[in-house]
């Protein structure tokens, strides 16, 4: 197998001019005629990226029918003119060797990789008629749809409630679940937005911004320090954003919530808090008061291994910068059952300084209130109940989120019932969820499988028809809003082979089962169209420009009296929802498990050129991606007679991978480290396959029972060399 | 010397995260092929032992030098120091000799040794996407940067900012702005948080390289002249020999690209 590109994949990338005059290609008809292609087919057309969900927008070069660079738009807050390495590559993802351009139907045994080539006609044909016979046999419940954050998941969630499924898994539940829940249970909202302009003080715990980049964010962060902003960083590992911090703390995996605790514990102890703000916006604090004052520095230091004194004059650092001081409130160092607490006390950290309207405030967003959309009669009722235990176990977890290893464990068992056809878009939980024996076995009890994907992913490689998407340069997808502006996906250029829009495969299907009233609109444009009906703005406008802005909201809202969304309307250090559910609605320490003797903490954590699950087979990101190797420290490895280099043999409590080892002076010594999205098994991907290991084959499925998350830490490994043969 | 306003970057390793964006939109904007790059990661990266530890690298690329060896070595006048900055290459006139590799201080020109000299092989390097100069877009890699941690403009008033940043925080920088000076005056400007040599850039006197390598270059005109006649000829049987070998592969190109569309 090669990873290098030769000439010729570049050949390919640039395309071969075309000869004789210039006809613009339908994608690039509104820019042609807003004179942003010149006669020759070249310039900008404005669109959005796709290789994460931060979005950002893009301004495609296209050349004579073929998108030859992507800028960031300066236009776009999230972007703002600049790219990250996977935006930059995007076009390798577009023009991919091993994109799927045709239906394909499964002709092998599953997962044997067999497939031949269908018209739309006969794929759509075949797919509805088994979701139809499910269920008619089982109930349209025992068909599990599961998808991932993007533009076109507002019409997926329209095809499962119009069929019928309560049975939806996305990919929050292995990410940021205690982060949500927490939010949800503190501010009465999913994720606050952070302002970095004014920022003096900040503490990250886990988050790793120069490598999980989110591109104006990480800007904000580095430009923050550049201003003189002082940041503490949490990590057992030493990463690039260890690097930009003015203090390192290589905390002990678990500990995560200990720390914040003891920081609570002098702030209040001390009187260190915004007494005004305490007093005025939030409820429960002097519960809190009492519950904290075992939680000293002292109690702390043994558990996380951070001096008291580093804790007690960080507790006074940040206290002091006041409503300019920020503890990120979104991530953790390492994910154990008790992070939904961690996650919970670094919100009440920040309840603690008042910073509420300088560096926390209201969610930005993907509201597309302002927007309109097709007309739909109401959704089937819905008398099964959810596999994932969404609301009946998981009471606080959003039903759009779910807990997505759940329902793959409630497929296993069979409780409370059975399914029986697994429709996925765009995600790929073979790779993605932990135990990857087990979703293995779970995909195997499917009588059918369909994926919507633009490359033949491990899940795809495990269906029986794959659905071909257009890239995200070659498609239309429902618009959303940024702030106030509206911002577009469009083509830039026409979709390779027989890819089609997600909007179009869905409305296909809905009309085959018989549920076309739920997909009222005539092609993407139609649809768009729809959307922006109640706007003034016309598609034609849009596509011109890339954006239109909608009005401002009025000032006299922005200065309205804070307002949450919670029981009381405050910030609720003391939680009225754990509180009646019967779970510590104050957070209090929860012992993680630890290692045993020989065994090592397992972490994760992401690199800056791959997202999650699907990215790995862009030849343009490996060209200048790191070696996926077993990070452990030098002195740990040289112990155990390990160099550089070494395969060796990582095995848990489910599974055993064979990698390299990188011997590094990075990581603590307890530790070791497995980039994730690695290990790919499906050879339709022919850059990816075989290249590294992957952790879910390695972590155990531990959930949180508030939050639902997946508890990624909580897998101990031991690590031995394997004499090459 | 007269002064010319000329473009240089200015390249910050506090606001770098080595995230390499610079380097994919290189390879695209300037369709470099996969086993060639114009940037490259510099620098020992984990610097110090767990757990007193500094991270520093640096995307490496052609220095731009006001006074380039590589121009002062090249007997063919096929690289040229242009007014606006970029040093740039003229791969009609390169015969090949590789003398500009030997004589750069920074290591930068490659050669294309896949290809060999019989192949056609040219130097490449960095040419500070006078593609998009001309169009007036900043460099690729510049125009990406997430962080800021690359910058173009000026150089004049590049170095004024690089001193400023210097000057306001006095305990964060290496007192140095590295290409102010190195080999006579660089078009890519360092600052840095650790010595220069952890970035894995050489120690490099003032003095352009050329001012020692033209003395010694003066008095071996003759001979160069002759091995010039000489390395033109070869270089004009290896274009011949070439042009038919790139008809080939063009239908080489073509014929594999039929066989993939009918599978």
């Amino acid at each position: 197998m090669t990873n290098t590109l030769s000439r010729r994949d570049f050949l390919k990338l640039s395309g071969a001019a075309a000869l004789g005059g210039f006809i613009p290609p339908q994608a690039a008809h509104a820019a042609h005629k807003a004179g942003q292609i010149n006669a020759k087919g070249e310039g900008y057309i404005s669109t959005l990226c796709e290789m994460c969900v931060w979005r950002c927008g893009v301004l495609a070069k296209v050349k004579e029918g073929r998108v030859v660079k992507l800028e960031g738009n300066p236009e776009h807050a999230h972007a703002r003119g600049n790219l990250c390495p996977r935006g930059q590559a995007g076009v390798m993802t577009t023009y991919d060797p091993d994109r799927v351009l045709t239906p394909l139907i499964r002709v092998g045994k599953r997962g044997e990789g067999k497939f031949r080539k269908a018209s739309w006609e006969e794929a759509l044909d075949l797919v509805a008629e088994n979701m139809l016979s499910i269920k008619q046999k089982y109930g349209a419940e025992a068909m599990v749809f599961s998808s991932t954050h993007n533009l076109s998941q507002v019409q997926f969630e329209n095809l499962l409630q119009a069929f019928g499924s309560p049975n939806y898994g996305t990919q929050r539940s292995l990410c940021f679940n205690a982060m949500i829940v927490s939010n949800l249970m503190t501010y009465g909202m999913e994720e606050p937005a952070r302002d970095y302009s004014q920022v003096k003080y900040i503490i990250l715990t886990g988050r790793n911004l120069a490598e999980a980049i989110s591109n104006s964010e990480t800007g904000d962060l580095i430009q923050a320090i550049d201003r003189g902003a002082k940041m503490i960083y949490l990590d057992p590992r030493h990463t690039k954003t260890a690097g930009k911090a003015a203090e390192w703390l290589a905390i002990r995996p678990g500990t995560d919530l200990a720390f914040h605790l003891a920081l609570i514990n002098v702030i209040v102890t001390e009187k260190l808090y915004n007494q005004n703000f305490v007093s005025q916006y939030t409820t429960g604090f002097d519960e809190l008061a009492n519950s904290v004052r075992a939680y000293t520095p002292e109690w702390a230091a043994t558990l996380t291994e951070i001096p008291a004194e580093t804790i007690r004059r960080i507790a006074h650092e940040f206290s002091a910068a006041g409503s300019y001081a920020l503890a990120h409130n979104g991530w953790r160092t390492s994910n154990f059952v008790n992070s939904f607490q961690t996650e919970r006390a670094i919100t009440i950290l920040n309840a603690l300084v008042g910073n509420w309207g300088t560096m926390m405030l209201a969610g930005a967003g993907e509201e597309s209130g302002a927007l309109g959309k097709p007309p739909q009669p109401a959704y089937p009722r819905v008398a099964a109940t959810r596999l994932d235990g969404v609301p009946w176990k998981y009471p606080f977890v959003p039903l759009k989120i779910g807990v997505f290893q759940q329902l793959r464990d409630s497929i296993l068992s069979e409780e409370p019932y059975a399914a029986h056809g697994w429709f996925t878009s765009r995600q790929n939980p073979v790779l993605s969820l932990p135990d990857r024996q087990r979703t293995l076995q779970a995909f195997a009890k499917m009588d059918f499988v369909v994926t919507v994907d633009i490359i033949m992913n491990d899940t795809a490689w495990f269906s029986d028809v794959v659905l071909p998407e257009a890239s995200y340069l070659e498609r239309f997808d429902p618009l959303a809003m940024l702030g106030n502006r509206i911002f577009i996906r469009q083509p830039v250029i026409e979709p390779q082979g027989e890819a089609r829009s997600a909007l179009w495969i869905y409305k296909q299907l809905g009309q085959r089962l018989g549920i076309s009233d739920f997909f009222q609109y005539k092609d993407e444009e139609d649809y768009l169209r729809q959307q922006l009906a109640p706007t003034r703005v016309s598609l034609e406008e849009l596509r011109a420009s890339g954006y239109a802005d909608m009005s401002q909201t009025k000032k006299s809202e922005a200065n309205k009296a804070p307002h949450w969304n919670t029981p009381s309307g405050k910030i609720e250090i003391k939680s009225a929802l754990l509180a009646k559910a019967g779970y510590a609605a104050l957070p209090a320490w929860e012992e993680p498990l630890a290692p045993r003797g020989g065994q090592f903490y397992l972490l994760t954590g992401k690199g800056a050129r791959q997202t999650q699950f699907g990215t790995q087979n862009n030849k343009l990101l490996h060209k200048y991606e790191d070696e996926q190797r077993l990070w452990m420290n030098a002195k740990t490895a040289a112990s155990l007679g390990l160099k550089d280099n070494d395969l060796v043999e990582v095995k848990s409590e489910v599974g055993k991978v064979y990698v390299k080892l990188e011997a590094t002076q990075a990581i603590r010594p307890d530790c070791v480290y497995l980039m994730p999205g690695f290990g790919h098994i499906s050879k339709g991907l022919t850059t990816a396959y075989g290249l590294g290991a992957s952790d879910s084959d390695l972590h155990i499925t531990y959930t949180d029972p508030v939050s639902g998350s997946q508890a990624l830490s909580q897998t101990f490994v031991t690590v031995k060399k394997v004499e090459r043969s | 010397m007269k002064p010319i306003k000329q473009y240089a970057y200015l390249f910050d390793t506090t606001r770098c995260i080595d995230c390499r964006a610079c380097m994919i939109a290189c390879t695209v904007e300037n369709q470099v092929p996969m086993n060639d790059s114009y940037i490259w990661v510099a620098g020992k990266d984990v610097i110090g032992e767990y757990p007193n530890l500094k991270r520093a690298t640096m995307p490496y690329h052609c220095m731009h030098c006001l006074e380039p060896s590589c121009a002062s070595a090249c007997i063919v006048g096929a690289w040229q120091k242009r007014e606006d900055g970029p040093v740039v290459y003229d791969d009609t006139k390169c015969i090949g000799c590789r003398y500009c590799m030997n004589a750069c201080p920074f290591d930068v020109p490659h050669f294309e040794w896949d290809k060999g000299i019989a192949g056609g092989a040219l130097i490449t390097k960095c040419q500070m996407c006078k593609q998009r100069l001309e169009v007036g877009q900043e460099p690729a890699c510049v125009q990406t940067c997430p962080t800021g941690a690359l910058t173009f403009g000026e150089r004049q008033e590049l170095i004024a900012e690089a001193h400023k940043r210097i000057n306001t925080h006095p305990t964060r920088y290496i007192n140095h702005v590295y290409g102010e000076t190195e080999n006579g005056g660089t078009s890519y400007l360092i600052l840095s948080h650790v010595p220069f040599k952890e970035l894995g850039l050489p120690e490099i006197a003032p003095t352009p390289v050329n001012a020692v390598s033209e003395t010694v270059m003066s008095g071996t005109l003759p001979f160069a002249f002759t091995w010039g006649a000489v390395l033109t000829g070869v270089a004009l049987l290896v274009r011949l020999r070439n042009r038919g070998k790139e008809i080939a592969a063009a239908e080489v190109i073509e014929t594999e690209k039929s066989t993939e569309e009918t599978k």
